[in-house]
């Protein structure tokens, strides 16, 4: 939010990461001040005591520079301010106080936390984030589409803008993740605000006057994305007297190109692409207790690293220092791995956050890549493997108000416009990153107050008013479908009178592909989308989708439509997935642009279009009838084999029996006639 | 972090070669911890691929970092580790003890001697070392008024071997204090009472002990007092923030006024409950110098703490879970989970409450009080590594002093109570002991002295004229430990250097258990590999 406003030059011609500029320019700014709190060993006292002061402490002068500099169409600060109340739809009389602090604590108000375990989460919380960084950046550069500077998104719903100790001003997502140790790669989690900027090693031992020895594990090499993003810094840093200056060239030997190829070819881990800076609370490790990496993954090996340590109250602690910052938290995006044992360390933890944050929202995505369906094929390893899915799923889906399982065995066939490799982790995530990052996107519209229209993006909601749509009324199934399109087709197309829903395919496995329930509901977001070669605007969104429902032999009962003229950016260390139908603006063309066979990527396509889309329809029971029956078959019927097994995890057989029951009133809920003779029940 | 590969190419394997790969892996595990042993152990400095640096001289936070692979060696970490987690201690000693059964074991079984002998003279020697231990254990009393000079100087045993002198000195008092701070009488001690909190400021000497509590954040409104003495505090965990009922959600309105209706609803039932504090709080504090502070573990929103703020309240948001018991503990009072039945008995009381900026932190110290039954070490350090090498300290020497507390009493350390353990085993026990299983004791015996052994090397002095000058000394009828300065015997009890008598007992116990179950091995499969061939 302060940054977008901030800085706008773009480096090599191209923008790496929005924040990360606006937030060395600010540093720029701080070295102007007589007072040096760049300087990393100054200790803060003389500069608390600033805060303090009525005078201009570092937090206001923050707030005064998106003033005297607002670049194109951005509302100055107060603005901001009224209309946050107006949501909130009370009045408090701060504002005779101090302007600017009141809007620094309004600012506050709609919250997300992110949370987010194991490696495919992690993959995935970081693309979409980069996809959020990229929003930011596109917005900031001065000559590009108009269509990213609209600025209607509240990127304040996600970030928080904080201060390292030594003074220098940071923005980064509020979000906690949570990796085994040793899954960093070259990030590092005690100080993951520096672009891995190795430590020095003259830190100093001031605690032990005794001999040292240096143990070096073998330095990650970083890519060279990560090395551009390194040098961008250090450039950054260093050029002091210009900083707003155009086209500035570190070293710029290395072209864009390599540094997609270099992501292209091999990418080990998720901080190999990862650009976004995190607050250094933000990453958790986990002590695995030296288990074999070979060795089965499951729910029992979540419960141990659980049950033997402090992790729980550890991760517990880290959202409440993000949650006592919220004035107003919208609710809790949780997106985990539930293939292995962090099923189990995801459950412990949604425990205590179902214990403490009674009243909000958690949206848990149940993320699995494809290689999670690889291998396992003795009898003994498939039958662990089918009650470890029965169970993870039970117990997650009691944590949570709403539960989207997201992953398919194969993602190769889900587009024609795009190829995508099963084994890359890395391009199952940026899938799975963009669906959730797109139905993410109404909680983070900016409303314009509640009569006043936009021309950008319509249907914004709350997190918490969106699952009780979703899962609040109805059947009250809450276990959804996400669906995904894209790049979405134009609106415009003589043959067929709904491309949009047509072209939506599903990133949930295990269901009815054709969904007859009449009781449906359904949340549909668009972006960006195509009318015959120029942008429809939302209001032609909105009326082409409900002319193609009329058409539609199906409907949902209840249809929650967003949309915004704005498509989906494509940021460069996006993987390289579209096929060649797919152009710059990721508009479809039937035949291939261009010859050869090489995949398109951040380079060639440099925003799509896209849809996604929650459903909520009976067409998800074979997915939770088929858990289910993997716990009655192999946990409950007389001589199971898979009794103890479960004892091992935890589970007693009341608890399997309680969890057999939850399950099977989920499957009722869904049956075709449920929900229709409640309601003849209700109308008699 | 990976220190090193221990054996990683074994897959079947025969008897003996199982067993040889077991003593390996024991041996190895001891070769990297051995140097971090004793007062003049070395500090590990760890860096990681991506350039990060841990710094430890702890055996278990070093054991934590290193990425085992060898089952044996897993084994031997895991008892080890769970050593700290029930004691709180010895993790670096009982690898070493465990490396150095099998090291002695070695040589007998490469004579053709048998494992079994071997572990049942083990058995014989645990049970005997076990006896010994309670006559050669120093009593202490631990009565209402404990004996403040022999926790210190198990304390300052057990910092020493973590900080350098002087730090270790100072933090012993703190430490100390902090204990005997949250002790009830006849309620087991938690340790958990005492909170510990860090800042990165200043100097490791800057680190003291706060009778009360140091929160981790600050009041959310710029209109409440930052600092405020004789002050009332109310303990909390309700909300008292507006939150959208279920049908309240947003899509069942069928006119924007009805929306607003609704709200202007949930919000008037948030304001009650505020009212409910500010009725109290006028009831309280009718005298103008007494304040007024609500720590709540829920939220409180903007317009709460605005009308808090109106009427001179104090208020923080998000309190710890933990401190809801510690605010009880420190400042009386009791934590209510409504405010439907305040009364004045709910309330705590603090001298003083005041908020502490530190760049994007906040800190709110509740000082003063009276009688605290909880504590707040706060430690500070100029950077990270300070930081963490100092709470790690602090663990430790809380944990020596509850085991003190709960043991009533010690053991003469610096390696007197391994010499004396040793020469009882070989002069006494052995003799008593028929027939083969005598070497199983003798080789327990000789492993004993790893400690002072490892002790003497790590202080650059050699070990045999160490042990021969020790053992000499004790046969003369004294009980002698380690100079580590000059390798001369010293009286450890002159010195005050005192070890946990459950944590020496413990290794005994654990030690021979796990060196039994690797001599013992027939067959061992490398976990993991599942016999499953890579095609
Ligand atoms: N001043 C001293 N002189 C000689 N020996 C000492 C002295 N202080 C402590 N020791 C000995 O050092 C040993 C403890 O060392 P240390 O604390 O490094 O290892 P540990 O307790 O086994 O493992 P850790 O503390 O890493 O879990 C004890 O045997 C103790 O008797
Ligand atoms: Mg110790």
């Amino acid at each position: 939010m302060v940054c977008n406003r901030l800085v706008g030059q773009p480096i090599n011609g191209r923008i790496i990461g929005g924040c990360r500029r606006a937030w060395s320019y600010l540093q720029k700014k701080e070295k102007e001040k007589p007072l040096s709190i760049i300087n990393a060993n100054i200790y803060k006292e003389d500069i608390v005591d600033k805060h303090q002061a009525p005078n201009p402490s570092p937090l206001y002068r923050l707030y005064h520079v998106p003033l005297e500099r607002s670049i194109g169409g951005f509302r100055p600060i107060l603005h901001i301010a009224e209309h946050l109340h107006r949501k909130l739809s009370f009045q408090t009389d701060i504002a005779e106080s101090d302007e600017r602090i009141e809007a620094l604590e309004a600012l506050g108000v709609l919250l997300l936390v992110d949370l987010e375990a194991c490696c495919t989460a992690v993959y995935l919380k970081c693309v979409t984030l980069y996809l959020k960084d990229e929003l930011l950046g596109l917005a900031e550069e001065p000559q590009g589409d108009p269509i990213f500077r609209s600025s209607w998104l509240d990127m304040d719903v996600l970030y928080r803008s904080g201060e390292t100790p030594q003074g220098i001003l940071t923005y980064c997502p509020r979000l906690i993740s949570v990796g085994y140790q040793g899954t960093l790669g070259s990030l590092s989690s005690s100080d993951p605000l520096s672009y891995r900027t190795s430590q020095s090693d003259q830190s100093g031992i001031f605690t032990w006057s005794g001999n040292v020895t240096r143990h070096m594990a073998e330095p990650h090499k970083k890519n060279l994305f990560l090395q551009s993003l390194c040098e961008d810094e250090n450039s950054n840093m260093d050029s002091t007297d210009h900083p707003f200056h155009e086209n500035f060239h570190p070293q710029g030997q290395v072209s864009d190109k390599d540094r997609v190829e270099c992501l292209q070819s091999g990418v080990n881990c998720w901080t190999d692409f990862c650009k976004v800076q995190y607050h250094p609370r933000s990453l958790y490790e986990l002590h695995r207790s030296w288990t074999d990496d070979q060795k089965m993954d499951h729910y029992g090996n979540g419960v141990d690293v659980l049950s033997h340590s402090l992790h729980g109250e550890e991760m517990y602690e880290r959202l409440r220092f993000f949650v006592e910052e919220c004035d107003h938290i919208q609710g809790i995006q949780f997106i985990v791995d539930d293939s292995g044992g962090f099923s189990a360390i995801a459950t412990g933890f949604l425990d205590d956050i179902v214990d403490e944050y009674v009243n909000t929202p958690v949206l848990l995505y149940a993320v699995r890549s494809p290689c999670a369906y690889v291998g396992g094929k003795s009898q003994k390893e498939s039958f662990s493997r089918a009650l470890h899915d029965a169970i993870s799923f039970g117990r997650l889906s009691s944590h949570s108000k709403l539960m989207v399982p997201v992953g398919l065995p194969t993602l190769s066939k889900l587009s024609s416009a795009l190829l995508i490799e099963d084994q890359k982790l890395f391009h199952s995530s940026a899938i799975y990153a963009s669906a959730i990052h797109c139905a993410s996107l109404p909680f983070r519209m900016k409303s314009p107050g509640p009569t006043a229209e936009s021309v950008y993006t319509s249907g914004a909601t709350d997190m918490s008013g969106m699952v009780q749509f979703l899962a609040g009324q109805g059947r009250q199934n809450m276990i959804n479908i996400l669906d995904l399109a894209m790049p979405v087709p134009p609106l415009t197309d003589q043959t067929n009178p709904s491309p949009i829903l047509q072209s939506l395919c599903s990133l949930t496995p295990e269901i009815v592909e054709h969904d007859d329930d009449l009781h449906a509901t359904e949340a549909l977001n668009i972006y960006g989308s195509f009318s015959g070669g120029r942008r429809a605007t939302v209001g032609e969104i909105e009326q082409h989708i409900n002319d193609a429902y009329q058409n539609e032999l199906r409907r949902p009962q209840f249809c929650h439509l967003s949309a915004a003229s704005c498509p989906l950016p494509i940021p460069l260390p996006f993987p390289s997935i579209f096929s060649r139908r797919v152009g710059r603006r990721g508009e479809l063309s039937e035949c291939s642009l261009i010859s050869g066979d090489q995949p398109r990527g951040s380079l060639d396509v440099e925003s799509v279009p896209m849809a996604a889309r929650l459903r909520s329809t009976s067409a998800v029971k074979p997915f939770i009838e088929r858990r289910l029956w993997s716990l009655r078959r192999y946990g409950l019927e007389r001589g199971a084999p898979g009794v103890e097994l479960l004892r091992s995890w935890g589970f007693g057989r009341e608890d399997v029996e309680d969890m057999e029951e939850a399950l099977a009133a989920s499957v009722a809920k869904l049956d075709p006639q449920a929900y229709a003779s409640e309601e003849d029940l209700d109308s008699e | 972090m990976s220190l090193r590969v221990l054996n990683p190419n074994a897959e079947v394997l025969n008897k003996s070669a199982a067993l040889h790969m077991n003593i390996n892996a024991a041996k190895g595990l001891q070769d990297v911890l051995k140097t971090n042993l004793g007062p003049k152990g070395t500090i590990k400095m760890l860096v990681g691929g991506a350039g990060d640096i841990k710094l430890t001289k702890d055996g278990n936070t070093l054991l934590k970092e290193m990425q085992i692979q060898n089952p044996t060696a897993i084994m031997i970490a895991r008892t080890a580790v769970a050593q700290d987690d029930t004691s709180g201690d010895g993790t670096t000693s009982t690898v070493l003890f465990i490396g150095e059964l099998m090291k002695q074991s070695e040589r007998y079984i490469d004579e053709g001697m048998h494992p079994r002998v071997l572990v049942d003279g083990f058995e014989i020697a645990k049970r005997a070392t076990l006896e010994f231990i309670e006559k050669f254990k120093t009593p202490v009393v631990m009565g209402e008024t404990p004996d403040k000079e022999i926790l210190k100087m198990v304390a300052r045993t057990t910092l020493r071997t973590k900080l350098y002198e002087a730090l270790a000195d100072q933090l012993t008092d703190i430490v100390v204090n902090a204990v005997l701070c949250i002790r009830k009488p006849d309620d087991p001690i938690d340790l958990f009472m005492v909170e510990i909190m860090h800042m990165r400021h200043k100097f490791d000497v800057d680190t003291h002990l706060v009778e009360g509590l140091v929160l981790d954040h600050g009041s959310r409104h710029p209109d409440m007092k930052r600092r405020a003495e004789n002050c009332y505090i109310l303990t909390c965990n309700a909300s008292l923030e507006y939150e959208k009922s279920e049908i309240n959600a947003g899509f069942f309105y069928s006119n924007a006024e009805q929306r607003e209706k609704m709200v202007a609803a949930e919000r008037r039932q948030v304001d009650e409950r505020v009212k409910k504090i500010i009725e109290l709080k006028e009831k309280v504090c009718s005298s103008s110098d007494s304040n007024f502070v609500v720590i709540n573990q829920k939220g409180i929103d903007p317009p709460s703490l605005d009308l808090l703020a109106r009427t001179g309240i104090i208020a923080l948001r998000r309190a710890k879970r933990r401190n809801m018991e510690r605010l009880v503990l420190a400042c009386g009072g009791e934590a209510v989970n409504s405010f439907d039945n305040l009364t004045p008995d709910c309330l705590g009381w603090a001298g003083l409450v005041y908020e502490h900026v530190l760049g994007e932190e906040k800190y709110t110290f509740v000082e003063n009080v009276k009688n605290p039954h909880s504590c707040t070490i706060l430690i500070k350090g100029p950077n990270d590594h300070t930081i963490a090498q100092i709470k790690d300290a602090v663990r430790d020497g809380l944990r020596s002093v509850k085991n003190t507390l709960d043991d009533e009493a010690v053991i003469l350390g610096a390696g007197a109570f391994e010499v004396a353990a040793r020469q009882h085993l070989v002069n006494n026990v052995k003799k008593s002991v028929q027939g083969r299983a005598q070497v199983g004791v003798e080789a327990f015996a000789d492993a004993l002295l790893v400690i002072p052994k490892t002790l003497a090397e790590n202080s650059g002095l050699d070990t045999q004229d160490v042990i021969i000058s020790l053992t000499t000394e004790h046969d003369r009828g004294n009980i002698v430990g380690l100079n580590h300065h000059t390798g001369e015997p010293i009286d450890p009890q002159m010195e005050g250097i005192f070890d946990n008598y459950s944590v020496k007992r413990q290794i005994i116990n654990s030690g021979p258990v796990i060196a039994s179950q690797l001599l013992l091995v027939d067959e061992v499969i490398r976990a993991g590999r599942n016999m499953r061939k890579p095609s």
